[in-house]
């Protein structure tokens, strides 16, 4: 009897504790600064944050890249994922539909920890584990601009999740491992421009959300952060960044900031199209953010590429001396043939 | 008599069928002859271009004209290499998505842009850095225009 009910008791205690864990604590209202919203700063961090590439309306087919007006977050898009089928919410400021009701301080537990307004765990499709690095001023700003949008009526079906991944409240694990929602502290080593750079890739660009392997819980490898992935929704691979061998190491600072302004690699490919639209929205930056961006991006530490080069790639390196003549154009496979 | 009659209809017959289908080596010929102009064409021109407009090597108005009037002459021959039978998936190397031929004046039209905007970069060298720079890096949006539409690529470091 005693030892049934000692079981009874850290059953509870166990219960208690996970309901704890599972519920993470959100940032109370008292916690934001005397802010007044700068509406441009708002704009600026919405383009950096590049939202309207997953909010706005999808130009015809729910997983086109291309979208309808970027002012009109309603929402849509499709996101076909390992996990799932993502159904990209409505972020316009419609009461019913949209985050009309939002106030600031739900905006920013959206974007720190998760959280929705009535405590239900947010996917972390929505990169908040970048998110979260972002200064509570760049987030009051970017919820007043998001604000003065169009409100749209545009009820969004929900997720298609396989098990266990339907289940909402298994992302307080999640977010126990990877969101702590504390803001970007600026290394005291490293120059303006560097903690500039290193805010807007970690924090509002999200870059390394793409850029980096996931492991099996969709998280994050920071060993190998930033050396390259699969792509998350199909086919190919996001290119190592790092300046490495296998990566960018041969790029300047000027390369990569031409790059982001322009689409055009230091040997003149175009970029992917998953990037295109990041990088049309790393065009409108200001040349000082891209120079800081580029120069955090040439600081950070070299790695090999994370996942396998294709078969493809691999012949080509093998072949490519600066342009020279590919020998027998019909050896190799069809390209992607390995996805 | 008869007989030669109906040896040479059918011998014209043939014929006429080995002009209409394209022989397997010339679909990987096309496929080759675009890599090659994209490739050791236009993306050197475009390279030295781009150096100057980084500021990588000095600006020189001769060499800068000269490379765009080279990428120039690329899309007239271009756009005439696309035989049906050449899209990504069908042939070893193509880059090229189906998409090309369900409206091909669409894409023939996005492709050939890059004549005038290359020829408007050549122009422009002569009226110095800042005029190249910005009708460069407008040629270059073309570049990136009919690539992210038409072009299924693997991304490259």
């Amino acid at each position: 009897m005693r030892r049934a009910l000692l079981a009874l008791l850290a059953l509870i205690i166990a219960g208690a504790l996970a309901f704890y864990l599972l519920t993470m604590p959100t940032v109370p209202a008292s916690a934001l600064p005397a802010h007044t919203p700068d509406l441009a700063n708002g704009k600026y961090m919405f383009t950096v944050g590049g939202c309207a590439e997953c909010h706005a309306v999808p130009l015809k087919k729910c997983d086109d890249l291309k979208t309808k007006e970027k002012d009109v977050l309603a929402g849509g898009r499709c996101l076909k994922t390992p996990f799932g089928v993502f159904h990209v919410p409505n972020i316009s400021p419609d009461k019913e539909t949209g985050i009309g009701n939002w106030t600031t301080v739900d905006f920013v537990n959206a974007m720190k920890h998760g959280i929705g307004p009535g405590g239900e765990h947010l996917y972390p499709a929505f990169p908040y584990s970048s998110y979260q690095r972002m200064t509570y001023e760049d987030l009051i700003d970017l919820k007043a601009y998001l604000d003065t949008l169009p409100a749209v009526k545009n009820e969004v079906p929900p997720h298609e999740l396989s098990f266990p991944f339907n289940i909402r409240r298994g992302l307080g694990l999640w977010q126990i491992l990877y969101v702590d929602g504390k803001s970007f502290t600026p290394d005291a080593k490293a120059n303006a421009e560097l903690n500039r750079g290193a805010y807007l890739v970690m924090g509002p660009g999200h870059c390394a959300e793409c850029h980096s392997s996931r492991n099996i819980l969709g998280g994050i490898v920071q060993g190998t952060a930033f050396a390259g992935a699969k792509n998350p929704e199909g086919k190919g691979t996001v290119p190592n960044i790092t300046p490495s061998d296998d990566g960018i190491g041969d790029w300047s600072e000027g390369d990569i900031a031409y790059l982001l302004e322009t689409g055009n690699t230091p040997d003149f490919d175009v970029i992917g199209e998953n990037m295109g639209p990041v990088q049309e929205n790393m065009a409108k930056l200001t040349p000082e953010d891209r120079k800081a961006i580029a120069a955090y991006i040439k600081s950070l530490p070299p790695r090999p590429d994370a996942v396998p080069k294709s078969e493809q790639k691999k012949k080509e390196e093998k072949t490519s001396g600066s342009g020279s003549d590919q020998p027998g154009g019909s050896e190799k496979e069809p390209e992607g043939s390995d996805y | 008599m008869r007989k030669s009659f109906i040896v040479a209809f059918v011998l014209l017959g043939m014929g006429g069928f080995a002009t209409v289908a394209i022989s397997a080596e010339d679909l990987a010929a096309a496929v080759k002859e675009r890599r090659h102009l994209m490739k050791e064409v236009v993306a050197p021109a475009a390279k030295l271009g781009g150096q100057m407009v980084k500021g990588v090597k000095p600006f020189d108005a001769a060499a800068a004209a000269k490379a765009t009037n080279e990428i120039n002459g690329v899309p007239d021959k271009y756009v005439k290499l696309f035989p049906k039978g050449t899209a990504h998936g069908e042939i070893a190397d193509s880059e090229a998505k189906a998409k090309i031929w369900e409206d091909f004046s669409d894409f023939e039209a996005t492709a050939m842009k890059l004549k005038d905007a290359s020829a408007q970069a050549a122009a422009a060298a002569a009226q110095g850095e800042g005029a190249f720079t910005a009708a460069f890096n407008n040629m270059t949006k073309v570049c990136k225009d009919c690539h992210q539409t038409f072009r299924e690529k693997i991304e490259e470091k």
